[in-house]
């Protein structure tokens, strides 16, 4: 690979509006698209930063900038339009969080790379609403919240309390939420308010491999830990009153649950087992890529169709989960106010789907394609009148719902017609701990902790201490300015935002 | 022997702590028209659900059942018997208890846990820590000591000499560092500077059920089961307990390393020996010459003086009343050696938790120790391996015996053990990553053939679930390595 100075790679980068650069053919070999990143002032000088320190370092090991990432999968055979870059963009497997491509679904060589969706398949964030208000809840917060811990399992190795067998996995992976309508765990309208109405039809759960399938039945039901999460919120501030009111969000200090997580272990095995397949379908079909982690293959492939019906079956599976939780959220509020969920209003307001791949349409230099759109770390954002989108939301355009991190805010907008044309109808996505990079200095004076594990002459690598103390820069993709960013770039516009007053977490 | 009339059950399960209840709930709740018998010697464990915690030391918990009979609540086809067993006839698939019954079984599950290692069992001065009653006495008896002598290096000494105050605690352990059965010297090292730091106050919600046992159970019966070990204790056993001694000061430990109790020596053995207390004005302890009901000499040559022994040296299976005239395969750790369906030697018996030794060819990730977690794992297991045999069924092992994981909480940190965390059996070619934050957390990833075996994750690390899936997905992660716990990159996030 060329060795190129941070000024000489400024060249191949342009701005085109405030909010917006452009990654010109050439910033990394063999791009078929431009690629493009959207900022604030703050944002840019992160993106810039990042840049620029590994340039100095050239890299650190396997994890490359978020702009060289957003380049190299605009190198990826059959992408179309632009690799696009989200205001929270950052480092990940393959394909940088909050990286959006789409494949052009008739050219016979385009992709579909695992590393596109992400291993944790269908990550995604659900909101409910209640019609309590923060004072009726501020006094019972604690016990709302142990109660939540009661019924909802977090942590590693915890397991899900929902009686599950094989056979009963096997539907839920084909049926996805109907089959948590079918059980009773939901409500009939939960499902109107899901992308693909909570269940992708092209699922195949023979295409799930047996250990997924192990790993995944005893974590039905199950929170994780890391970066997911449920959160008791309140309205802080309402933008758009039409929207809200259309979404049940009446007053400033109503109080709604915000559930993140995705498919655990089944999904990362899905998404592993894929990797190995494609790396090997790779050398056969001559598919070239700048970067290892992004291994592929082409969409009509035997492999491609195969990894897309198993990503479709643990796509179900998140659902499924996902329901489950909302199940157990209602059992407890209800078991708190000593009321049904009925009477406490708790509608899913809509539920996103973070990491995942999908067939759309879409129109591109005025010709309607049918593309296959990689969104990873970012949310599908439809605009008004969309023909998918709910009939609650056709005036408003379909919810956008982003997690910030914990105790920070979170907010829900809608989509625009402007991102439907510049972002395939994209946006941020901003869940979980993805944007506080900032971590505390660490201290580095433990010789003492050397000392004691030199004994068993064992290789110790330390984490460098040079690079954490000088380099990092207080790298804190802040919510509010990656929404701000979205919302200015005109690319989803805001409704609401939502205060945290309680966490439960792994 | 007076020949009650014989009693024939389908599934008969013996124990009733986490492993026995578990066996019976799970049985019951997959096939409630069989007739399921559990016999226990002691007080049923049970979980706690809706447990709050009203003030610091002041708990509620709504259990709406009656104690005692709340399995058979719960499960209707369960019954319940408070019986010692007394001998095991395999052969003919009867067991006999002490007051002269015999139950015949078709399938059997020994849940009968373990019995603590006591350095002396007849010293009135020396105390165990196992169960809820053992703790409940050793409350009692600390509120009137000055000075407690703590043996064991396991999960129960730790907590204890992080939890008691106002006594002095002298810890002998026979490793080199502290906490060694379930962390690295270096971990150890990192705990160091709490032993003897105030205690932290933190009201946070517990994440796990809280187990109790049935309190109410008739004195007569707690009495009459003093011979017999209860449930062990369970996780987070030590919340809200209140463990303080007579001294007005907080935390006062002192660790004596590499030793074990060479001798007890009361006051007049030891005056008759012409052997006096070792002087120690170097540490933090007060002098009280002349003044302990018991000395303990150390295999250091040291005598320290104290109200009372603990001993929290771990356990031993509790497979007595079971093995005379019976073929059962014993392993080396004196448990009973269980296949991948957790079957013992002998037909149609099964054996789950502390009782029994996993004797298959193990997960690469996964190995036994005596946990509640993994006596809950077995106890669900046994009874769905037990089911299918019946049935006819292949049932694979269950996926929780792929991954060694234990999540625990030593000096008001959080503490997660995945996998191959002390790189057991790897051999020397492995690598380790590490990142310290002093007083805040460690973090330690094993790596052999660039792929990551265990971890050891302490505080609030945000990292376990991203590192057992790493763990389990066997990635590649040689081109990361050396930034793999680099700040900079938020790995949880990568791997998303």
């Amino acid at each position: 690979m060329v060795v190129r100075t941070y000024q000489e790679e400024l060249s191949y980068l342009e701005k085109m509006t405030p909010n917006s650069w452009r990654i010109k053919k050439g910033f990394v070999p063999n791009m078929n698209v431009e690629g493009i990143f959207y900022v604030n002032d703050s944002l840019e000088r992160l993106m810039f930063d990042e840049l620029k320190q590994s340039c100095r370092s050239q890299g650190y090991g396997g994890f490359l900038p978020g702009m060289k990432q957003i380049g190299n999968v605009a190198a990826l055979p059959g992408i179309v339009g632009k690799s696009i870059g989200l205001p929270d963009v950052h480092s990940g497997y393959g394909f940088a969080i909050g990286n959006m491509a789409a494949f052009d679904m008739s050219d016979p060589k385009s992709v579909v790379s695992p590393g596109g969706v992400g291993f944790d398949i269908n990550c995604g964030v659900r909101l409910l609403r209640t019609n309590l208000t923060e004072k009726d809840v501020q006094p019972l917060k604690e016990q709302l919240a142990q109660c939540l811990f009661d019924h909802i399992p977090v942590g590693v190795g915890s397991k899900g309390i929902i009686p599950m067998n094989a056979k009963d996995l096997e539907e839920a992976l084909e049926m996805g939420m109907d089959w948590s309508l079918r059980e009773g765990y939901i409500w009939a309208e939960d499902k109107e308010h899901c992308e693909e109405y909570g269940r992708m039809l092209q699922a195949d759960p023979s295409k799930v491999s047996g250990r997924a399938k192990k790993r995944g039945l005893p974590q039905l039901g199950t929170l994780g830990a890391g970066n997911h999460y449920a959160e008791i919120q309140v309205v802080e501030e309402i933008y758009n009153d039409f929207a809200a009111k259309k979404m049940g969000i009446d007053f400033k200090g109503q109080v709604c649950v915000m559930i993140h997580c995705g498919s655990r272990g089944l999904g990362h095995q899905v998404a592993t087992d894929s990797l190995v397949v494609m790396e090997k379908v790779m050398k056969r079909d001559n598919i070239d890529t700048n970067d290892r982690q992004l291994a592929c293959a082409r969409i009509n492939s035997q492999e491609g169709q195969d990894y897309l019906k198993g990503m479709a079956s643990a796509a179900n599976y998140a659902w499924v989960n996902r329901s489950s939780m909302t199940f157990l959220a209602r059992q407890a509020f209800a078991k708190m106010f000593n009321t049904t969920p009925d009477d406490l209003d708790m509608h899913v307001i809509y539920d996103v789907s973070h990491n995942i791949a999908k067939v759309e349409e879409h129109f591109l230099d005025g010709k309607q394609k049918t593309l296959l759109i990689h969104r990873k770390g970012s949310t599908r954002a439809f605009p008004p009148h969309h023909p998918l989108i709910p009939v609650d939301y056709q005036l408003t355009g379909q919810p956008v719902l982003i997690g910030g991190t914990m105790g920070t805010c979170s907010y829900v907008l809608t989509g625009t017609e402007q991102g439907m044309v510049e972002t395939f109808g994209t946006t941020c996505h901003g869940a979980g701990r993805a944007l506080s990079r900032a971590k505390s200095r660490r201290n580095l004076d433990f010789q003492d902790v050397l000392n004691a594990l030199d004994q068993q002459g064992i290789s110790i690598r330390v984490a460098s201490p040079k690079l954490v103390m000088e380099e990092a820069p207080e790298s804190y993709k802040n919510v509010t300015d990656v929404v701000d960013t979205c919302h200015a770039a005109g690319i989803s516009r805001k409704t609401f935002k939502l205060r945290p007053i309680a966490v439960i977490k792994g | 022997m007076t020949d009650e009339l014989e009693d024939v059950y389908k599934y008969v399960v013996v124990g009733g702590g986490i492993a026995g209840v578990t066996c019976v709930e799970t049985l019951s709740a997959l096939c409630p028209d069989e007739r399921i018998l559990l016999l226990t010697s002691s007080n049923l464990v049970k979980a706690v659900i809706n447990y709050q915690k009203v003030s610091k030391t002041l708990e509620s918990f709504d259990v709406q059942e009656k104690p005692m009979s709340y399995i058979q609540n719960d499960c209707p086809n369960v019954q319940v018997l408070q019986k010692t067993i007394i001998s095991l006839d395999a052969k003919n698939h009867i067991l006999r208890t002490d007051d002269g019954c015999k139950f015949k079984y078709q399938k059997l599950c020994i849940c009968a846990g373990g019995k603590p290692k006591l350095i002396s069992e007849d010293n009135a001065y020396v105390v165990g820590i196992r169960d809820t009653e053992s703790v409940q006495e050793f409350q009692s008896r600390l509120q009137k000591a000055r000075r407690i002598i703590v043996v064991g290096n396991g999960g129960i000494a730790t907590e204890l000499v992080y939890e008691v105050e106002g006594c002095e605690v002298l810890w002998a352990i026979k490793d080199i560092s502290i906490s060694s059965t379930f962390v690295d010297p270096g971990a150890a090292q990192f705990f160091l500077p709490h032993l003897n730091q105030e205690k932290s106050q933190d009201e946070k919600p517990l994440k796990r059920l809280k187990y109790t046992s049935d309190k109410e159970m008739s004195v007569e019966f707690q009495k009459s089961s003093l011979q017999t070990p209860g449930g062990a204790l369970g996780p987070d056993w030590s919340t809200s307990l209140e463990m303080k001694g007579l001294q007005s000061l907080c935390h006062c430990v002192h660790v004596e390393y590499q030793v074990e109790v060479a001798k007890l020596w009361s006051p007049e053995e030891l005056r008759n020996a012409c052997k006096t207390e070792t002087t120690h004005t170097d540490l933090p302890f007060t002098q009280h010459p002349g003044s302990w009901p018991i000395y303990v000499e150390l295999t250091n040559g040291k005598i320290y003086g104290c109200d009372f022994v603990v001993s929290a040296t771990g356990v031993t299976p509790n497979i007595e009343p079971f093995t005379e005239n019976n073929k059962f395969h014993i392993a080396s750790d004196g448990g009973l050696m269980v296949n991948d369906k957790l079957q013992t030697s002998e037909k149609d018996i099964y054996a789950a938790g502390d009782v029994c030794t996993a004797s298959w060819d193990p997960a690469p990730h996964w190995f036994q120790m005596r946990l509640w977690a993994q006596a809950r794992q077995m106890g669900a297991y046994a009874a769905k391996s037990m089911l299918a045999d019946d049935s006819g069924d292949e049932i694979p092992l269950d996926f929780c015996f792929e991954l060694f994981s234990h999540v625990t909480k030593f000096f008001n940190y959080k503490v997660i053990l995945l996998g191959k965390y002390n790189a057991q059996g790897l051999g020397t070619d492995h690598e380790l990553l590490l990142r310290v934050t002093k007083g805040k957390e460690y973090v330690k990833a094993v790596i052999q053939d660039g792929r990551l075996q265990g971890a050891v994750l302490i505080g609030d690390t945000d990292l376990e679930e991203t590192f057992e899936n790493l763990i389990l997905n066997q990635l590649d992660l040689t081109p990361f390595k050396d930034h793999l716990l680099e700040s900079a990159i938020d790995v949880e996030d990568f791997f998303d």
